[in-house]
Parts: structure tokens; C-alpha cells; sequence
């Protein structure tokens, strides 16, 4: 197994880093309309080529492959300012090239590699779940078209997407559909969450015009798995910046004349969430690079991946707070803002249990379908 | 064929030909299994994969000693015998005099002669620069009086490498030397201490006024202690593949137990043991990092410092959860009839009690992880390192 990133990857990471300090800016985010910055995201299509990264040369983009994506979202993660990015190049893209080469997915994919296009997958319903086998949102069949019927919750980025990718119930059985943002009988509202920097929609369908990009699960199963790789080295990347935050503040913050760093109360908490920290990069890695040497193993490495970095975040992000003190529990500190986007990544693609459970059957601890 | 695949291909035909099964019962044949299986690696050229060619090694690059180990776990052979081949070994190799490398490093590597550890005490533990066994300079030798402890195998040794007091009583690691003192000479006592899990493995050491040759002095006198931390070098490294491939086994076991038993229709059970999957599996990736670490640049990198505060945690958590999930019959001993798996279970819940004591405990190892890797600052109430 390989886990090693090229030169390249390592220059883009410095690039994006770079960009990223400098034009990032979490607080104007979260006062702002569900973490999204719609001039930042034009920025990164037309100086960095971000959104085209994965995206094959034929549509418009770099062909790159999921070691880039992996770059960028460890990165995104360290900011919390990737916006609409996981939802659009981290599933939509893989959705749409696991679903076909028609027409559609080749504009649609030409329109998300030049910055135009904010996408959104939008899979779970009311029950929150994201197990994808009946979905109750229908598909009813129209001339050239279907027509939708139903409602989405926890979409993320919904409220700004010009895209919903739905996975739908036709009378053959579930199905995934391309829907514009401004079809008609859409509506969106937003949840109002904790994670601000990261907005999720609930999206209802009266009689929405929708295409058929696939019939089946296929392509939206790998979708998610590649959306789970992404979100783990979001995880990974986000977990990796707290860590530092807080050995910089151990370092500088005296109490008993000396810098509370040089605790071992405080040693022992740091080294243990460097543990965590190395485990969850070496999951994010796992889940976005073995899959190239054998794409069979994509979604056992993306559950992997989901188990080991959403525990990993949020106990390291817990431990940020802890370290910081009565600092760490304010609005004005970012560690609150760490912690929260830890845990609504964890429940994001399916939780720790829903993963162990998913893991259990994949592996053959449990056979396919077991329901006990 | 690249030479890796030729490498291994050369390897594997060396140990399907002579890989020696499984080890007899008793210790005395044992440690005989192992001195053979030792002897016929070194007669054949497959002994010390990263030792020089004039020492009787291979002189292996890094990528081919990782596949050494690989292939040498896949056909479960038998450990070196002793602990001299990857500590006492590189640091001749390294410190030693030309005479010193010239005596003992082929009987060493061929298993000829046995080797132990002898660097705790009683009253040095964590706190290992203050060791109060002493050398006393007389003439052309060390007479060496004091007592050391926690040295596994010691009772099958030959020779043991010590760190010793030359200096001060005050001199901490400033006065101390690192020394080479053969086991059977007059003064060493060596006594098994029998551990929690009723095993016999590890011994205490007493020096009697035991003569010991300057000439086996390793390095300048009281330049012990940095020559000691220099000692791990990168075997250790190249075995982490192994040490991950090990617990895939170990939990591929144990997924195996819970299935034949039935356990695995709970869903607390399947779910415990979906997550050791994860991470053993994470496991393998701090191993592969490790590893390209080492080949990219000379050095491991982050994941090797906190690998062993993960596998060892790992592997007490494992098998506290064996013996949980097989209820009473989790704590038969090897010895009832009705033992599960000759009681391996219980046997290694005991056993990996040390895990997070041995060699470093786990808190040390924080607190080296926490200065060294993160920069926070010394504690100033603790002595210098």
C-alpha cells in the first residue's frame, strides 16, 4: 500500500494553504448565509482550478484523482471554509461520472469545473438516515422527464446549490436525478444548526421537473463513499489544526509562573491527541488512496476511515476547549466552532455506530443482510 | 523482475525449504529451536538484514528489509533468540571498537551467544539515569556491583550489555558507561522473576564484584547514555509492517471466536469488534507511513513516535474484549479441559498488562511525545534530559 502524496500534491497543498490564510474568513462565514462564500468559491475555480481538480480534461477539468481532493480537503478543513465543496467535488462530481457519460452529466460537470455550478446531493429524508434502499420521495414518470414528489432534510449546502442530485423512488425501483435549483415546485428552507459554518436545507418537491441521470444505487453509493473519504480528511485536517492551536496555547499561557504546557496533565492530554491525530491521517489517506490501487476496496477504506476520523475529531476538538480553558468557551474563541463542525461531520454520512454496524457487514462479521 | 521481486523470490524459496514448523515444548528445546533456526539463517546469508556484509549480514536496502520481515512473519518463524540482535548489534556496529565488532557480532547474529538487556533497576526505572549499579576502575578492568532488573530472557543469556555508574554518585546520565559482561563469570546471579500471567520471561541480575574487561567498555567512559538511546536505530521500523500484519491475524482470530460462538449476533459485540477492524487497519497505514518515511527521507516521521502508544493500547483493549465476550470461559487457564484455545485469550489479557509498562511506559512515552514531537516545554520541577 502507497501513502505517499507526489510533489505536486504537496505544492498544491502549499498553494491552497496559502490562499486559504489569506482570503479565508470564518467569522464573516458564519454570519453569513450557510458557510458559503460565493466569492471565494469563484476565486478558487479561476485562480487555483480547485473545482476541476477531479474532474476529467474531456469536461473541462485537470484530471486529477483523489489524492488532489484529499489535499484539498485536508486543507479546507484546517479554515472551515470549504463551503459548498464537499457536496459539489467531493459527491456530485463522482456521482455524476459513476452515473453515465450522457449529454447531462457532461454539461453538468463542464458547468461545476468553471466555478458555475454549486451542487448538492440530497439523499436523507425525515428520518434523517442516509441507508439508501427506499427512498419515500417519488418519481413519477412525465413526457421526457419525471416529476418530483417529496421532501429532503439535511441537505447540505442547500440553500445555496444550483444543482440537487436526489435519489428518488420510481416504480422499477430507486434512482438518481438531476434537479436545477430553480425548477419549479422547489423550494428550500434552512435548517437553523449548531455548525454554522456549514448549512444544511430541508428541500421539498411539488411536482419537480427531474432527469434520470441512473436507475439504481450504484452511482450514489460511490458517491458517498467518495464524499466519506473527502469528509475524513476534512476531519483529519480540521483535527490536525486544533492540535495546534492548542500546543501554541499551552506553550504561551503561564499559570504557577510557568506555561501550563509543561504540565504533564497537559503533556499527556497533547500526546494522546496527536495520537488521534495521526490515526485520523492515516484513515483519511487510507480512504482516499487505496481505492486508486484497487477500487474495490473503496468502501470498506471510506467506513474505515468514518469510524476512526469522526471519534478522532471530535475528541480532539473537545480536548482543544479543555486545554483553553474559560478562552475556549466563548463565542470569540474559534474552538467552538471546531467543535461543533467535529460533531456535525460525525453524523454528516452516517454516524460511528451506523459505520461499525456497515463495516460489520462489509468485512462478513455479520452476512449482507442481516437485520438483528 | 525488479530486484525486489527477486529479492523476495530468493527468500521465500530459502524458507520453504528450511522453515523449521512449529517450536517444541519445553523452554530448553526451545531456546535450542530458535539457536538453530538462528544458525541456519546466518549459514545460508539470511541473517541481519540491515547488518554490514563483514559482520555476516545482508546489508539490506530499507524496502527489501521490509519485505525480510514480511515473508519471515508470513512463514512464522522462530524470534532471534535474546534481545542482542537489534539492540546490542547496531550499537557495535555503530560505537564498538574494531575488536569488539570482530568478538562478538557473528556469534551474536548466528545465535552462537545470547544476549540480555541489563539497563533498569530496582530504584531506576522511569527515572533511568539514576541507576546506582557501579564499575570501579581497577587497573584494566571494571569491577561492577549492583543489581538490575526486568531483563527478559536473561536466564538463557550468554552475555548481557549493561549501563553502569562510573562516575558520581550525583553524575546522572554524565556518569555513566555502557558495558559488555559475559553472564557466566564469576559474581552474576541471574533469577527469573515469574510474571502476573505465570510466566517466566523476564529475570533480576545481580553483579557480585564482577570483573569486567575495559576492553569491553562500548565508547568513551561516562558516554554511556547517549550511546544507549542511540541503540534503537530503524529495525524496530521496519518490523512495524510486521507488528500490524501480526494483529490482522490476532483480530481476523477473534472475529473468527465470536462468529463459531455465536457472539457476533449482538450487536454490542459486532460493533466492538467492527471498530479493532478499523483499527488494525489504521494500524497498517502508521506502519506504511512509517516506512516510506524512512525510505523518502532517512527518518520515520510522526507515526512511528505514536505507534506505540496505539498498538500497545490497542492490544490490552483487544483482549480485554476476548475475555469479555467469552464470559466465565474467558478466564480458563491453558490448563482446564474445557479451555478456549489453550487459554490464549486470558494468557495475553494478563500479558499485555505490560504493554504500557515495558521498555518506556506509556506515560513516559507521552511526555516524550509531548516534548519531542509537539515543543511543549520541560517540566522544571523534572531533572535535564
Amino acid at each position: 500500500m502507497q501513502i505517499t502524496f507526489t510533489r505536486e500534491q504537496e505544492d498544491l497543498r502549499a498553494v491552497l494553504r496559502g490562499f486559504l490564510a489569506e482570503n479565508s474568513d470564518v467569522r464573516a462565514l458564519i454570519d453569513g448565509e450557510g458557510g458559503h462564500d460565493p466569492h471565494l468559491w469563484r476565486r478558487m475555480a479561476g485562480e487555483i482550478g480547485v473545482q476541476g481538480l477531479a474532474i476529467p480534461e474531456r469536461y473541462g477539468g485537470a484530471g486529477g484523482t483523489s489524492a488532489e481532493l484529499c489535499v484539498v480537503f485536508e486543507e479546507l478543513g484546517r479554515t472551515l471554509a470549504g463551503g459548498a465543496m464537499l457536496g459539489t467535488i467531493g459527491m456530485a462530481v463522482p456521482a455524476l461520472l459513476a452515473s453515465g457519460t450522457g449529454g447531462l452529466q457532461a454539461e453538468l460537470l463542464s458547468g461545476i469545473a468553471d466555478g458555475s455550478l454549486v451542487a448538492a446531493v440530497a439523499v436523507a429524508e425525515s428520518d434523517g438516515s442516509w441507508d439508501l434502499p427506499r427512498p419515500a420521495t417519488k418519481a413519477c414518470p412525465a413526457t421526457g422527464s419525471f416529476l418530483l414528489e417529496g421532501a429532503k432534510y439535511f441537505v447540505p449546502d442547500g440553500m445555496v446549490a444550483d444543482l440537487f442530485l436526489v435519489s428518488a423512488a420510481t416504480p422499477d425501483g430507486p434512482a438518481l436525478f438531476a434537479v436545477l435549483g430553480d425548477a419549479a415546485g422547489l423550494s428550500r428552507t434552512a435548517h437553523a444548526t449548531v455548525d454554522r459554518t456549514r448549512g444544511l436545507a430541508r428541500i421539498d418537491f411539488a411536482s419537480t421537473p427531474a432527469w434520470l441521470l441512473e436507475m439504481g444505487t450504484h452511482a450514489l453509493e460511490e458517491a458517498l463513499d467518495h464524499g466519506r473519504a473527502a469528509l475524513a480528511a476534512e476531519q483529519a485536517g480540521g483535527a490536525q489544526h486544533c492540535l495546534e492551536m492548542a500546543v501554541e496555547y499551552a506553550k504561551s499561557r503561564h499559570q504557577f509562573g510557568r506555561p501550563i504546557g509543561s504540565f504533564q496533565a497537559i503533556k499527556h492530554h497533547a500526546a494522546d491527541m496527536l495520537v488521534a491525530v495521526e490515526s485520523a491521517r492515516s484513515a483519511a489517506y487510507y480512504a482516499s488512496l487505496a481505492p486508486q490501487e484497487d477500487p474495490s476496496r473503496l468502501s470498506i477504506a471510506a467506513t474505515t476511515a468514518q469510524v476512526c476520523c469522526s471519534q478522532a475529531y471530535t475528541h480532539v476538538a473537545a480536548e482543544t476547549i479543555q486545554i483553553h480553558g474559560g478562552i475556549g468557551f466563548t463565542w470569540e474563541h474559534d474552538a467552538h466552532l471546531y467543535y461543533k463542525r467535529a460533531k456535525s461531520d460525525e453524523v454528516l454520512l452516517g454516524g460511528p455506530d451506523w459505520h461499525r454496524d456497515r463495516l460489520a457487514r462489509l468485512i462478513g462479521i455479520v452476512e449482507e443482510d442481516t437485520d438483528d | 523482475m525488479t530486484d525486489d521481486e527477486t529479492f523476495r523470490a530468493a527468500l521465500r524459496e530459502f524458507l520453504d525449504e528450511y522453515a523449521p514448523g512449529k517450536a517444541p515444548r519445553g523452554a530448553a528445546e526451545r531456546l535450542a529451536f530458535q539457536k538453530t533456526w538462528a544458525a541456519t539463517k546466518f549459514d545460508h546469508g539470511f541473517a541481519g538484514p540491515s547488518w554490514p556484509r563483514e559482520h555476516g549480514g545482508m546489508d539490506l536496502p530499507f524496502t527489501q528489509q521490509v519485505i525480510y520481515n514480511q515473508e519471515m512473519a508470513r512463514f512464522r518463524v522462530p524470534k532471534h533468540p535474546g534481545t542482542g540482535w537489534e539492540m546490542v548489534g547496531p550499537t557495535l556496529i555503530e560505537h564498538g571498537t574494531s575488536a569488539q565488532r570482530e568478538r562478538y557480532l557473528k556469534p551474536m547474529l548466528r545465535g552462537d551467544e545470547v544476549w540480555a538487556q541489563g539497563f533498569s533497576e530496582p530504584d531506576a526505572g522511569s527515572d533511568l539515569p539514576a541507576l546506582r549499579t557501579t564499575a570501579r576502575r581497577n587497573g584494566d578492568h571494571y569491577v561492577v556491583a549492583g543489581q538490575k532488573v526486568w531483563n527478559t530472557n536473561a536466564e538463557k543469556a550468554d552475555m548481557c550489555f549493561i549501563l553502569a555508574r562510573t562516575g558520581t554518585r550525583e553524575s546522572r546520565q554524565d556518569g555513566i558507561s555502557y558495558l559488555l559482561v559475559d553472564a557466566h563469570a564469576p559474581g552474576v546471579t541471574i533469577r527469573p522473576i515469574r510474571d502476573m500471567a505465570d510466566r517466566e520471561h523476564f529475570c533480576e541480575i545481580h553483579f557480585d564484584d564482577v570483573r569486567v574487561p575495559v576492553t569491553d567498555r562500548v565508547g568513551e567512559e561516562n558516554r554511556g547514555w547517549r550511546i544507549a538511546r542511540s541503540t534503537l536505530g530503524h529495525e524496530r521500523s521496519a518490523g512495524a509492517l510486521t507488528q500490524a500484519a501480526f494483529y490482522r491475524r490476532i483480530v481476523d482470530e477473534l472475529i473468527a471466536l465470536a462468529r463459531a460462538r455465536g457472539a457476533h449476533h449482538d450487536v454490542g459485540v459486532r460493533r466492538r469488534l467492527a471498530d479493532f477492524d478499523a483499527r488494525v487497519r489504521v494500524m497498517g497505514v502508521h506502519a506504511a507511513r512509517t516506512i516510506e518515511a524512512i525510505a523518502a527521507s532517512g527518518e520515520p516521521g510522526p507515526t512511528s513516535s505514536i505507534s506505540r502508544l496505539y498498538n500497545s493500547t490497542f492490544e490490552q483493549e483487544l483482549h480485554e474484549f476476548a475475555v469479555d465476550l467469552l464470559g466465565p470461559y474467558g478466564l480458563l487457564t491453558k490448563d482446564d479441559a474445557e479451555t478456549i484455545q489453550k487459554g490464549r485469550w486470558s494468557t495475553g489479557w494478563l500479558a499485555t498488562r505490560a504493554s504500557t509498562i515495558g521498555a518506556g511506559t506509556a506515560e513516559i512515552q507521552r511526555n516524550t511525545i509531548a516534548e519531542q514531537v509537539l515543543g511543549l516545554p520541560h517540566d522544571p520541577a523534572m531533572p535535564k534530559r
